[in-house]
């Protein structure tokens, strides 16, 4: 799961080298970390945080594959 | 050459000519062409049925041709392509949003392959295999953010580019059969009872569909009312009809 969203955030930024993406796993719910650039954190997040949403989605399709709940945190 | 003529399809006439030139390397003037089918535009390419050519060298000292390549750049020929792939070149993003998908689905533990087409307008990326509806989600979420992803990843500049659509399971096309269909029902359910209808929870895309599927129907207008996802899809009678309605209907009152 962390590899996932690093992959895709990595796609998405100026700066691919600051992506940091951190894993608090859970028994039943994992939290995902991403961290970027400043000036990269309104690519990961999109126009009406259309790109966060996207990237949820995909997270938790993923996420059903095996039976788990992933959150993603973007911090600041 | 053993291949004397091949049929080459397109999107349109015209594509499938240009196809036929690159495949035997010649100006269009050195060969002789037959139509074997017109294409109907489809939309964005999808649901649309090609153009079918068959394509021959004219007769007329074809190996002097052949050997001087005649203005074409210099290439190998590429074997006639006759299982009409739409693709004629593809471009650096393509390849790039077809790298970058099938990272992410290697990485969703969803390993399959993904084709990719190109033409004017959209790259086409086709996940193969089957993703057990996972991958469409509901109401094809799952899909649509691929999608856009895809599309931000690939156009980061944000000058745009070509669209790139994610689809598997001919998903999309099946959608818009579905929209298409349920346009001409509300069309015709507008038309008889002269009342606006609104149809609200869609995408951009599929608004577009709507409207585009009602376009040429004179009797009906189409318009999207509202922002973001509150935005609804109007259709209602076209203007000149009620105003003649209205008319008759005064005459009608004023004659009582």
């Amino acid at each position: 799961m962390k590899e996932l969203i690093k992959y895709m955030a990595q796609a998405l930024v100026d700066h691919p080298d600051q992506v940091e993406v951190s894993e608090i796993v859970g028994e039943q719910t994992s939290v995902i970390e991403l961290r970027v650039a400043k000036d990269d954190l309104g690519k990961v997040i999109g126009k009406q945080g259309r790109t966060a949403k996207a990237m949820r989605t995909i997270l938790s399709a993923a996420s059903t594959k095996v039976r788990k709940r992933t959150v993603l945190e973007i911090i600041e | 050459m053993k291949d004397d003529r091949i049929e080459v399809e397109g999107k349109t006439i015209d594509e499938a000519i240009t196809k036929a030139c690159e495949t035997f390397g010649v100006p269009r003037e050195k060969l002789h062409i037959e139509i074997l089918a017109e294409g109907t535009p489809g939309f964005f390419g999808l649901g649309s049925k090609k153009a079918r050519i068959r394509a021959g060298l004219l007769k007329i000292d074809v190996t002097s041709i052949i050997d001087e390549g005649d203005g074409l750049p210099a290439r190998p020929v590429p074997p006639p392509e006759t299982d009409g792939s739409l693709t004629t070149q593809e471009g650096a993003d393509a390849l790039r949003a077809k790298e970058i998908l099938e990272g992410i689905l290697e990485r969703m533990q969803i390993p399959c392959p993904v084709s990719v087409e190109e033409n004017e307008e959209i790259i086409f990326l086709n996940i193969q295999g089957d993703g057990g509806g996972l991958l469409i989600g509901k109401k094809g979420q799952n899909l649509d953010a691929l999608q856009h992803i895809l599309n931000k990843a690939v156009h980061r500049g944000g000058n745009g580019g070509k669209m790139i659509v994610v689809d598997t399971e001919t998903y999309r096309k099946r959608r818009e059969e579905m929209l298409v269909n349920l346009a001409a029902r509300l069309g015709e359910k507008v038309k008889k009872t002269q009342k606006a209808v609104t149809v609200g929870n869609m995408n951009a895309h599929e608004r577009r569909i709507i409207h585009l599927a009602l376009k040429n129907d004179t009797e009906v207008v189409t318009k999207s009312r509202g922002e973001g996802d509150l935005r609804k899809i109007l259709i209602m009678p076209a203007k000149r009809e009620k105003a003649r309605e209205r008319r008759s209907h005064n005459q009608e009152a004023t004659a009582k």
